[in-house]
């Protein structure tokens, strides 16, 4: 399987070259264009491989997924019934898509709705960066990818890697993606006064050693940038 | 006349530079600004069978606009700069009597009188997708200007290709086309999130956009205050 | 300090070197990314309670700004705007003004950058919107965001005529008369699309996006609130 990542970094797209055998997972709705001989076959999306007995559970992450992940519900896998066959795919807003390489041990904790599409066996878990920010309404609603495989990764607006020096704060909504050997901790910026009267909402402490993958623009500051010219 | 476009792919701007006497049409939200010597004449461009209110609201509301601004240039020369709605790469076809071109209605920006614009073409008409696909037809001569929501990709087909129908942009003559599942099955079609799709084949011109404006929109909409109806 | 803009045009994101401590950066409420740890944030009404107050009465600008100050050498702060677009740096000499449309303000280097509300009154751009022109004077450096690409164009004798949605700022020097534009009336769900016609010597900053088109764009797509709200 081959893949390369075109139109970057503004508006990017993920093309993939299948050979016979290879096979693209990617979340619903991400299909942009195919070629005759490419199919699509649709599983729920509730990690890799539920079992069937697993179904009803499978079913009851996935919606949980979609409540509070923004994160669609399905996947989708592509694959050839020719010798060869491309897929392209895209995310739904505009920035950039990245891709990685995860090694088996190795693992990476991606914010929901910046999952495009994998390969191999990667396990995606569902994790929640505090039950307090669940609470809260702002989400942190994470899948940690681990096993070997490719992920694709998108983000709204550019992606910039930050290597973790001791320690660093970062707005929840503009985190994409980070190492699995970071430890994180969520909550206000700076007290309580800060919370409410600063704008910036919650914030993500990360602490160890680790890159920390960061978006350039956040879907919470573009509505409240956009309110003031929206109709009653 | 020529166009001039700057900041591509994702935050394009044309400058159309007319010659004394020239003139250009376009839509009417697509005015950035343009030198003072420059005369406008507004029109409205109905579109048959629809209520008059009911299409005025929809023409604001549905990516269509009803209202095209002439531009023309007096003693001497003049240029004014064009942008669409939404972010994203816009691009020059040049339309000969070889061909015609079909546009997605969001997706024509301007073009001078030379183009003719047939706003009947019903193209997609009586589908049940949910997406209003509301195409324009340009026949004639001409630089046409497009827009796309994200990058353009232009693929001169020879065979065929699955697209997602909110994709496309536009098209030539020479391709034919069909909607379709997405999937073997009705309901993997549905749960796959890609709905229907567009079987297109032939030998001619596509032009892709790498965002979809209807998925862009229930991303960031749901996220937005709500409103009261 | 020291200062890089990074992503241009596609998204510029800031990003602030403060190299010595007590070195400090202001920026707009909501615009931070990320900082490093020996950072400390200070939240603070700018310009005095009146102004404050007057810029959340009239909209657009949040009432609080974060100082964001440096405990230790050599700390990041990354910065950047809300809309989809570039952002630049306008170095403002001491008296120099600048005007720059409320909701593209982003952040400010120099403690003695004065910002300051001009109420365009009804010769504001967004008529009925309640955003306005912030009137900035020097010595410092203004940070600037805008929807889409920013575009300098350079006002001559001919004069020049721009889409108020997509003027983000001017320099001083310039006049501008504000008037309809033939079908545009009624164009836009958050009202009436006007034109300025500018006179004078200058550079115009425009957007090559209106930010009324996106809204018009998104507001089908909003989730219908429940009647019982009051």
């Amino acid at each position: 399987m081959q893949h390369k990542i075109e139109h970057g970094p503004a508006f990017a797209w993920l093309r993939v070259q299948l050979a016979h055998g290879d096979s693209i997972r990617a979340e619903a709705g991400a299909m942009v264009m195919r070629t005759p001989d490419v199919q699509m076959e649709t599983h729920l999306n509730a990690g890799y491989r539920p079992g069937i007995f697993r179904v009803i559970w499978a079913f009851f992450v996935a919606l949980l997924r979609k409540l509070l992940g923004g994160e669609t519900m399905f996947l989708n896998d592509f694959s050839t019934t020719g010798a060869s066959g491309e897929v392209v795919l895209a995310p739904s807003l505009a920035g950039s898509i990245v891709h990685k390489r995860l090694q088996s041990g190795q693992r990476l904790f991606v914010q929901a709705g910046g999952y495009l599409a994998s390969t191999g066996s990667l396990d995606t878990k569902v994790r929640f960066g505090g039950l307090r920010t669940l609470l809260g309404g702002e989400g942190l609603v994470l899948l940690e990818c681990s096993g070997e495989g490719d992920l694709f990764v998108n983000a709204y607006g550019g992606i910039t890697p930050i290597e973790v020096r001791g320690s660093l704060t970062v707005d929840t909504g503009h985190i994409v993606a980070f190492d699995g050997t970071l430890d994180f901790k969520v909550g206000s910026v700076g007290g309580m006064k800060s919370l409410f009267l600063s704008g910036e909402g919650l914030v993500c402490r990360f602490f160890g050693q680790g890159t920390v993958y960061i978006q350039s623009r956040n879907v919470a500051s573009l509505a409240s940038w956009i309110s003031p010219l929206l109709p009653g | 006349m020529q166009f001039e476009l700057n900041y591509r792919p994702s935050h394009s701007l044309a400058t159309a530079h007319l010659e004394p006497g020239e003139t250009l049409r376009a839509e009417a939200s697509a005015m950035v600004s343009m030198t003072r010597n420059l005369e406008v004449h507004t029109s409205f461009r109905g579109r048959p069978g629809a209520g008059f209110m009911q299409s005025l609201k929809r023409g604001f509301l549905g990516g269509e606009s009803f209202f095209t601004n002439t531009f023309t240039a007096v003693n001497g020369k003049g240029h004014v700069s064009l942008a669409p709605k939404l972010c994203g790469d816009m691009l020059v076809h040049e339309l000969t009597s070889s061909h015609e071109l079909f546009i997605q209605g969001s997706g024509y920006v301007a073009a001078p009188d030379s183009v003719e614009l047939d706003t009947r073409w019903q193209g997609f008409k009586g589908f049940l997708s949910g997406e209003s696909l509301f195409f324009l037809r340009a026949l004639g001569q001409g630089p046409v200007l497009i827009n796309a929501l994200g990058a353009l990709e232009t693929i001169d087909l020879d065979g065929e290709l699955i697209l997602d129908t909110g994709h496309l942009v536009a098209f030539t003559t020479g391709l034919e086309y069909e909607i379709t599942k997405a999937s073997t099955g009705w309901i993997d079609s549905f749960l796959s999130g890609e709905g229907f799709v567009l079987r297109i084949w032939g030998r001619g011109r596509l032009y892709v956009q790498s965002r979809n404006p209807g998925e862009y929109g229930k991303t960031l909409g749901p996220k937005l205050p709500a409103r009261q109806q | 300090m020291k200062y890089e803009i990074e992503g241009s045009p596609d998204y510029g994101l800031l990003r602030v070197t403060l190299e010595a401590p007590g070195e400090q950066v202001v920026a707009e409420s909501g615009a931070m990314v990320a900082m490093d740890s020996q950072v400390e944030i200070k939240t603070s009404a700018r310009g005095g309670f009146l102004s404050a107050a007057k810029r959340k009465i009239l909209g657009g600008e949040s009432i609080f700004q974060n100082t964001f100050i440096a405990k230790a050498a050599g700390q990041n702060v990354w910065l950047a705007p809300a809309p989809e677009g570039d952002l630049r740096a306008i170095e403002l000499a001491r008296g120099e003004t600048f005007f720059l449309q409320s909701g593209a303000y982003v952040a400010h280097l120099g403690a003695e950058l004065k910002l300051d509300t001009k109420w365009a009154g009804v010769k504001g751009f967004f008529s009925g919107v309640g955003l306005f022109l912030l009137k900035i004077e020097g010595p410092g450096t203004v940070f600037f965001g805008g929807y889409g690409a920013l575009h300098p164009v350079a006002v001559g004798p001919e004069g020049y005529t721009a889409d108020t949605g997509h003027i983000v700022a001017f320099s001083s020097g310039l006049d501008y008369s504000l008037r309809s534009f033939g079908g545009m009336k009624g164009l836009f769900l958050s009202g009436e699309g006007l034109i300025a016609d500018f006179g004078g010597h200058g550079t115009i900053y425009l957007q090559t996006r209106d930010p009324r088109l996106l809204a018009d764009f998104l507001h089908p797509f909003r989730s219908v609130s429940s009647s019982n709200n009051s």
